[in-house]
């Protein structure tokens, strides 16, 4: 089933020049969906303009067969697209525990949050250990685990990660990325924007490679792994390889 | 020297400071909206002293034609100036919210407005000193074995405004709404990204804090005298406050404030009354060059 779809959507900063210049997108329902490509491409101006942050200036944005190009962010969430930013996404001086609190805001209910919150601390005992310290005295990894960790408080239909794994240890990293196919058990849909492309494959079912605004390929994440001019232009291990 | 100041060797000094300190409340809540406003929004609202003068301006009229005690009239001006501070921000102040150079735009704006409103209130009031006079601005208690003499209305003004502050500090805290304000404070885009309406927690937290002006505004008219333009006395006073005490910090600006009204009071004593506002702006000029984000403020962190 088709739970998102996107039609040539154009979008820009300001008076600046269109990043996005006709981007189409359809996510699958229980998909892990990772988007790559270069610097620049408009990866992050896509989940921008999904989740009601950046207004489009052109193309649609359609969730469950209805338009929410056009919504303000909170209401997109609402529809149930929770957007995970890339850093600096928690609340710095609030505790892990109000954190998540504020993870539960847009359903306005206290006790349904607070089992949700139960249920977090279950699947991430660091952030259990940790409820009471301030986010910002978190180490990065633990940062990115409470901004996911808070997303999944609304367990959202879709949720949109931007690199989840930018600055992290290779170590670190790993268990990120188990956190996202967590994400799917838990019956939640990805989207995700990777700059560390080779291991946001591994992790996911579908690719989606944009280059200039425009998407250049996209296909079954081991496809677009194995094919070797996405290979060449977009994950540079030919290059590698070959010494040049 | 606790013993010292009971066995009345500093009588004087106690004296002095029971005066400063019981204004240390007004000055507070006065400097509460303030701080709240650029906290949430980076609004730096120099129209906040003008504020607080429409309100006392309403207390007066309160208090001449429906005969309402000033304290009373708090009751009034809470909603009016909501109300007021709601319209100000959606007309003057929502567009532009997001873009870098907002704060310095919001100074030119606010400057502008508390012109504005100065010359509305110099129409309708004229020049004319006015204050409020109820009972009690007339009376004093005694106490201590030193028979200290603390004026009533200050005494009241201090009590009133530290309710006022409590409620307010524990409406930040516990509420949804005080949740999502301190979360717009702290991170504006991590808030949107969890389902607050920015939009509409920005015109809440300024209507809020004209609200709050509007409570000092009713304290205001019956502890000192005031007429249209006098309000520009007030801005560098309460900007000192809220940069002492670290902008956007609700304990900062009470700490700056009876931190303040104390240091001036006594330099005002020691050196003669005209050396006093010196106070705040010495204060304000050595906070920025050793601790520039206050005593409890926190480093912005931009996003």
């Amino acid at each position: 089933m088709t739970l998102l779809e996107v039609k040539g959507l154009v979008a820009g900063y300001g008076s600046g020049p269109d990043i996005l210049r006709g981007i189409d997108l359809t996510l699958e329902a229980g998909q892990i969906q990772c988007i790559i490509g270069p610097n620049g491409a408009g990866k992050s101006t896509l989940l921008k303009v999904i989740c009601g942050i950046l207004k489009p200036r052109d193309g649609e944005v359609i969730f469950e067969g209805e338009s929410i190009t056009r919504l303000r962010p909170d209401q997109v969430l609402k529809k149930g697209i929770c957007f995970v930013p890339q850093e600096r996404s928690l609340f710095p001086h609030m505790t892990v525990g109000e954190n998540l609190r504020m993870g539960g805001y847009a359903l306005k209910n206290a006790r349904e949050t607070r089992k949700r919150i139960k249920e977090i601390y279950r699947q991430f005992p660091t952030l259990k250990q940790k409820r009471w310290q301030a986010a910002n005295q978190l180490s990065g990894g633990q940062q990115q685990m409470l901004a996911m960790g808070r997303a999944m408080v609304l367990s959202p239909k879709i949720v949109l990660l931007d690199e989840p794994s930018l600055g992290l240890a290779p170590l670190i990293v790993e268990h990120i990325f188990e956190i996202v196919r967590q994400f799917k058990e838990n019956g939640i849909t990805v989207l995700m924007v990777e700059q560390n492309a080779h291991k946001g494959l591994e992790f996911a079912d579908w690719g989606l490679v944009l280059d200039l605004g425009k998407n250049v390929f996209d296909g079954p994440a081991d496809t677009i792994l194995a094919d070797p001019r996405i290979q060449e232009l977009y994950l540079g291990t030919r290059r590698v390889q070959e010494g040049i | 020297m606790i013993t010292d100041f009971l066995n009345g060797e500093y009588v004087h000094e106690v004296q002095i400071l029971i005066f400063s300190l019981t204004l240390g409340g007004v000055y507070a809540l006065m400097a509460s909206g303030l701080t709240l406003v650029f906290g949430v929004m980076r609004i730096v609202n120099l129209a906040h002293p003008a504020f607080i003068f429409i309100a006392a301006y309403i207390s007066y009229y309160a208090f001449t034609e429906l005969n309402l005690d000033p304290m009373e009239s708090i009751l009034i001006n809470v909603p009016l100036m909501f109300i007021f501070g709601v319209i100000v921000y959606r007309v003057f102040l929502a567009s532009g919210a997001d873009q870098p150079r907002y704060t310095e735009k919001t100074v030119l704006l606010t400057f502008a407005l508390a012109l504005m409103i100065e010359g509305v209130l110099g129409y309708l009031f004229t020049g004319a000193n006015r204050s409020t006079t109820p009972t009690y601005t007339t009376e004093v208690f005694f106490t201590g074995e030193a028979q200290y003499l603390v004026p009533k209305a200050q005494l009241y003004a201090l009590l009133m405004s530290l309710v006022l502050i409590i409620f307010t500090w524990s409406f930040l805290q516990f509420t949804r709404m005080g949740y999502a304000i301190r979360a717009t404070m702290q991170n504006r885009a991590a808030a949107q990204t969890v389902g607050v309406n920015v939009k509409w927690v920005s015109t809440f937290s300024f209507g809020m804090g004209t609200a709050l002006a509007g409570a000092a505004g009713a304290l205001m008219s019956f502890l000192f005298s005031f007429f249209p333009n006098t309000h520009w006395e007030w801005v560098a006073l309460l900007l000192s406050l809220i940069v002492l005490g670290g902008m956007g910090s609700l304990v900062g600006a009470v700490v700056g404030a009876f931190l303040l009204a104390g240091t001036a009071g006594l330099v005002s004593d020691a050196y003669g009354p005209s050396w006093s506002p010196l106070t705040f702006y010495a204060a304000l000029f050595l906070i920025l060059l050793i601790r520039p984000q206050g005593l409890f403020g926190k480093k912005l962190e931009m996003t």
